[in-house]
């Protein structure tokens, strides 16, 4: 018999048992996306990652770039290629469950914008029924215009929902807030308790918590016909490892 | 839309669908029939209020005093709002399909559903030796297609492509009382022609995208390489039924195989890196969408409609 495929819920539930980030230090373990992209195009993705941070469309402002050749937890970049690792949104996951608050992840999909304010989720894959990222394949598919939103803020993003208890409100807000200051910025909304967040249901009892994607910054890239490869939710990282996009 | 209260959310985009299925303008009256039909009862007063609403909002236009039509911002809205219950709706909307498709296997007679696709006439012939390329090898779902040119849904200069939607064998185990359910799409790696193992899934429950659609278009299959190597990955559906009745199932398919469908791909629990479901038996099947994602392969980007409406069989083996 051959082994079932993981549904990405069981993913997250792994790696963010393993996260030990700290938003207010800065400092611990993060869960990471890997984006491929040629080496010629280096330049052309800073200035792109940057604009996508400073505009708020992203996890967060960390970044480590990979050479050619490079490794990075046992994955080579191949030759005439650069690999860019940035924070994937299920840190998130991991920082809350540090804190004792258990979170169902729901699902990733394409969020609307309208005067750069979240309006509602268009599309949606929940994590349950899928064995790889959402977000992933959502940022090929001519669904998103991040672009845009920086331009107009009116547009496509890419985002992910998850729910939790609603008795964990207080140590949520507590945790937002710490969040809120440090290089993981990337909550877009939280929702009532019993009530649905950007068009999505949550559970009795629960609240739901919206975070962007980290697939943003290269589902902006795609947008304008640079060529990119996401190998999303790739593993896990000690943050000193990256550093803030400014630095580059 | 923008509503506070969700049932008035609820209609108004049931009006939308209504009158994006529809071919011609639509009137209150038979709007509020069509509604009634869906489960929402209006009085065609009501109806008349969310057609003046979704006016105003852009969604609707009148035609005269022939009814509404859906503008393009309509359309738009219908594929975007109320994302919570446009979860799932990919297969309800093929499930209406398998009630449809009446196809006898023994005498291979009735209706089929089917998937349109159309390109640009220039196009033609790339898109049959692409298609051609794949019944050949046996991966899709159904030994051939058919080419249409009057069907109103298709633009001047273009050329419709007809080729059976897998939803039809759902609609003949249903029809032989064998409960059935679409379950997932999935990418399906194969080594020196054979099947070895899902390399990913989605389950139909649980999206508002079509899965194989997004396989696709995220580059995630390669038809061409399976075919010219016997390495590369194919898309498939697999379906659920209880595992008693998996005798009855391959009898079916072995009908249908003498009438040139080819399946199945698999049957059994725990096959090809599918999630076991105590007590019941996946059907691995490839699908139609393998000739469309042989020809996007090529290059060729072409519209298809996954489950566009039932048609007569021999209407597609007549070509």
């Amino acid at each position: 018999m051959d082994p079932p495929l993981k549904f990405i819920h069981n993913q997250i539930v792994e790696y963010s048992m393993q996260v030990t980030y700290n938003p207010l230090e800065n400092e611990g373990t993060v869960v990471y996306n890997l984006f491929l992209t040629p080496e010629t195009e280096r330049e052309y993705a800073i200035q792109t990652i940057r604009r996508v941070a400073a505009a708020g469309i992203t996890v967060g402002d960390m970044v480590r770039f990979i050479e050619p050749g490079e490794t990075v937890e046992g994955y080579t970049v191949p030759n005439g290629m650069i690999g860019i690792c940035t924070l994937c949104s299920i840190t998130l996951d991991g920082i809350l469950l540090r804190r004792g608050i258990v979170t169902n992840p729901i699902g990733g999909g394409v969020i609307e914008v309208e005067s750069n304010l979240p309006r509602r989720f268009t599309h949606m894959i929940l994590y349950e029924s899928t064995t790889f990222d959402p977000l992933q394949v959502m940022a090929s598919q001519d669904l998103t215009s991040v672009n845009q939103v920086m331009r107009q803020g009116d547009g496509f993003i890419l985002g992910n929902v998850r729910e939790c208890h609603m008795e964990a409100e207080n140590i949520l807000a507590e945790v937002l807030d710490e969040c809120a200051d440090s290089h993981f910025s990337g909550i877009l909304e939280v929702g009532m308790p019993n009530a649905s967040i950007l068009g999505v249901p949550v559970s009795p009892q629960y609240l739901g918590v919206v975070a962007l994607g980290g697939t943003n910054p290269f589902a902006a890239m795609k947008e304008e016909g640079h060529p990119v490869t996401t190998l999303a939710i790739k593993g896990l990282m000690d943050s000193s490892l990256m550093e803030p996009i400014s630095h580059f | 839309m923008r509503e506070t209260d969700p049932g008035t959310e609820r209609k108004c985009l049931e009006i939308l669908r209504i009158l994006r299925d529809s071919r011609d303008p639509m009137g209150a009256k038979h709007l509020s029939e069509r509604m009634a039909e869906q489960g929402f009862v209006l009085s065609d007063r009501a109806v008349q209020y969310y057609l003046h609403h979704l006016d105003e909002l852009g969604f609707t236009r009148k035609i005269g005093n022939r009814g509404r039509v859906l503008t393009n911002l309509g359309i738009s809205e219908s594929e975007s709002a109320l994302v919570g219950d446009r979860i799932g709706f990919v297969i309800s909307k093929l499930e209406r399909l398998a009630f449809r498709s009446t196809l006898n296997p023994v005498t291979c007679t009735g209706d089929v559903a089917y998937n349109l696709s159309f390109v640009k006439n220039e196009e033609l012939d790339a898109v049959r030796s692409a298609f051609d390329e794949v019944v050949s090898a046996d991966i899709g779902f159904f030994g051939t297609y058919a080419e249409t040119e009057n069907d109103p849904r298709i633009p001047k200069g273009h050329t419709g492509f007809i080729t059976v939607c897998s939803i039809t064998m759902d609609g003949i185990f249903q029809h032989n009382g064998i409960p059935v359910r679409m379950a997932y799409g999935g990418c399906l790696n194969h080594i020196h022609h054979k099947p070895e193992g899902f390399h990913q899934l989605i389950g139909y429950k649980g999206t508002t995208l079509d899965p194989l659609q997004l396989f696709l278009s995220a580059e995630m299959a390669s038809i061409g390489r399976l075919i010219q190597s016997g390495d590369g990955v194919a898309l498939a559906n697999i379906r659920n039924i209880p595992s008693t009745a998996v005798i009855k199932a391959e009898e079916i398919m072995c009908e249908l195989r003498k009438n040139d469908f080819h399946l199945p791909v698999a049957v059994g629990s725990g096959i090809l890196n599918v999630p076991i479901d105590p007590y019941q038996s996946s059907i691995v099947i490839y699908s139609g969408m393998n000739l469309i994602g042989r020809a996007y392969e090529c290059g060729i980007r072409m519209k298809t409609e996954i489950g566009a409406g039932t048609i007569p069989i021999s209407r597609i083996i007549s070509g």
